[in-house]
């Protein structure tokens, strides 16, 4: 193994290469020193400041079960299969109810759950959805401490209560 | 009680005492690996005497998930292969589909097409500039990147919804439309990160004690891009004028007009880690020229093409190619008539480069293989997939 040899320079060299690294270091400390006076800073304080996501940003879904017709097209769609939907045929006797863009809920939806854990929030279920009821939120915060809780049961009560809050 | 003799330690210092190679692990988790690359190195003191890649941490089984999966859903696992280059990504995949379908798509498409590829690869060779200046020890040019990329970023946040894997170019078209304000946007960045480029120049690339670092270090000759089949800006960097967008059109690239950036040699030598650098700055540049000229031409009209809902392509197979910002991205796919790909295979840039260290790492200092590893730029989701 042969080690890299130096190659002797002249003094000429030796002091022209310290001028040149001080020239353009102090080059560059000239854009510090700019950034240091005449910029403004462009980082948030998150836990403080809170970013307000663009409304197309693509966060935790949220389904409008009062609109879903048990169609199943999003867990055909989904990628990952994290969509749970079950569903019984309605009796002949009862009334159809009807969805707000007015399609008939030929079923009634028993189970309607969303794996979040699983997720990888590609949108292609919102997209495929007759009657856009399952929309992507632009809702960022919700950690938790085991992946069980990640398991969004939308016919739950306290998940409907968002509705009120997302679905204007 | 046992007894020396010094005859025994005479006898140490004469035959046994001798010199052999120290083994070192660099990763999987190292920070100037870019992901989780193990690179075991032979060491002889300082200088590296061998080097071996090992890859595989971050093997994901994506070609084989692919399978499973229709074509609409390949597209966001086709994302997570390169993550700081999706839209390209992305359009890869989705030209390899189009061309098995032969579906139309429409004018303003393209162009939206051609500004978001072109605006990731100015992210993408920003996020090579500012962990390349770190990975060498300075790291304020990382946060002067990180600033302009953060721009990029938040326009496709608001244009697809997400910031990184964007599920954006969609078989036929693209998914959202650009509204004017945001094309007026991409105006001013442009226009900004023209300026941004020189003063990067300025801080780092001619920067004595940058060039120092890089210059004459990891040279890759002509020779060597050829046997390894190199491709990108490490090609580009050798000298070879070899850039998909002019030799293989695709999209309306033939309506362009730019130049192909190569390493000419400024500081140290042709195919020498200053140079690769030098190409990636040079090549924002003409992306902010392409861009411009888009903006220029973009028409009004519609921006998803026909195509069934359920796809179907005929029975045959394809091989598309582009030039992603790492190099020649390739996607073989053959379908066999189902909704399902039958096989969809990766031919990745990164996995070339990859295996060049072994070839540039013997004879350097451990310092200055980071800086050739840092200069391929390589992702390490697209290396195993």
């Amino acid at each position: 193994m042969q080690h890299q040899q130096i190659e002797p320079i002249s003094i000429k060299e030796y002091f022209g290469n310290i001028f040149s690294a001080v020239k353009t270091s102090l080059k560059g400390m000239g854009i510090t020193i700019k950034y240091v006076f005449a910029v403004k800073p462009v980082t948030i304080e998150y836990p403080d400041v809170k970013e307000v996501l663009p409304e197309g940003a693509r966060q935790r879904l949220y389904n409008d079960v009062v609109n879903c017709i048990s169609c199943t097209n999003c867990a055909l769609a989904c990628p990952v299969d994290c969509i749970y939907i079950t569903s019984v045929r309605r009796p002949k006797s009862d009334d159809v109810p009807k969805t707000d863009d007015g399609t008939a809920k030929r079923q009634i939806l028993t189970q309607y759950i969303i794996d979040t854990a699983l997720c990888c929030y590609c949108g292609l279920c919102t997209t495929v959805c007759p009657t856009e009821c399952l929309t992507h939120s632009t809702d960022y915060e919700f950690s938790q401490y085991t992946a069980d809780e990640m398991k969004y049961d939308y016919m739950a009560p306290d998940i409907i209560a968002w509705r009120d809050r997302i679905v204007k | 009680m046992q007894t020396w003799d010094l005859e025994d330690f005479g006898e140490v210092k004469s035959e046994k005492l001798k010199s052999e190679l120290l083994t070192v692990n660099m990763g999987p988790q190292h920070p100037a690996t870019h992901g989780v690359l193990r690179v075991e190195i032979k060491t002889d003191s300082e200088v590296v005497a061998e080097a071996i890649p090992h890859i595989g941490y971050l093997h994901r089984c994506m070609e084989k998930h692919c399978e499973a999966l229709d074509y609409r859903g390949v597209i966001p696992f086709v994302d997570r292969m390169d993550y700081l280059a999706s839209m390209s990504q992305e359009w890869t995949y989705v030209l390899a589909v189009e061309k098995l379908l032969g579906t139309e798509v429409p004018k303003r498409a393209e162009y939206i097409r051609i500004i978001v590829a072109e605006l990731q690869r100015i992210a993408s060779h920003l996020m090579a500039f500012g962990t390349y200046a770190l990975d060498l020890g300075a790291f304020s040019p990382f946060l002067y990147a990180f600033e302009e990329r953060e721009t990029i970023l938040r326009l496709f946040e608001e244009v697809s919804g997400a910031r990184l894997l964007y599920n954006y170019i969609w078989i036929g078209g693209v998914w959202n439309d650009f509204s004017d304000e945001q094309l007026k946007r991409v105006q001013a960045f442009i226009k900004h990160m023209d300026k941004e480029v020189d003063k990067y120049n300025n801080l780092v690339s001619h920067n004595r004690i940058f060039v120092e670092r890089t210059a004459n270090v990891g040279i890759l000759t002509l020779e060597d891009i050829r046997q390894f089949g190199a491709t990108g800006p490490v090609a580009r960097g050798s000298g070879y004028a070899w850039d998909l967008r002019k030799v293989e059109p695709y999209g309306l690239y033939d309506q362009f007009e730019f130049d192909i950036p190569v390493g000419e040699g400024e500081e140290g030598t042709v195919g020498d880690c200053w140079n690769r650098y030098m190409v990636r700055m040079k090549e924002m540049k003409e992306s902010i020229k392409i861009i411009q000229q888009a903006l220029d031409g973009i028409e009004a009209g519609d921006i998803q093409g026909k195509v069934s809902k359920v796809i179907k392509p005929p029975k045959g197979e394809v091989y598309m190619r582009t030039e992603c910002p790492r190099g020649e991205l390739g996607i073989h796919l053959v379908s066999d008539g189902s909704k399902n790909p039958y096989r969809l295979k990766v031919k990745s840039p990164c996995f070339t480069h990859t295996s060049m260290l072994g070839h540039m790492g013997p004879g350097q200092m451990i310092a200055d293989f980071v800086a050739s590893i840092g200069s391929i730029d390589i992702v390490l989701g697209e290396v195993d997939r």
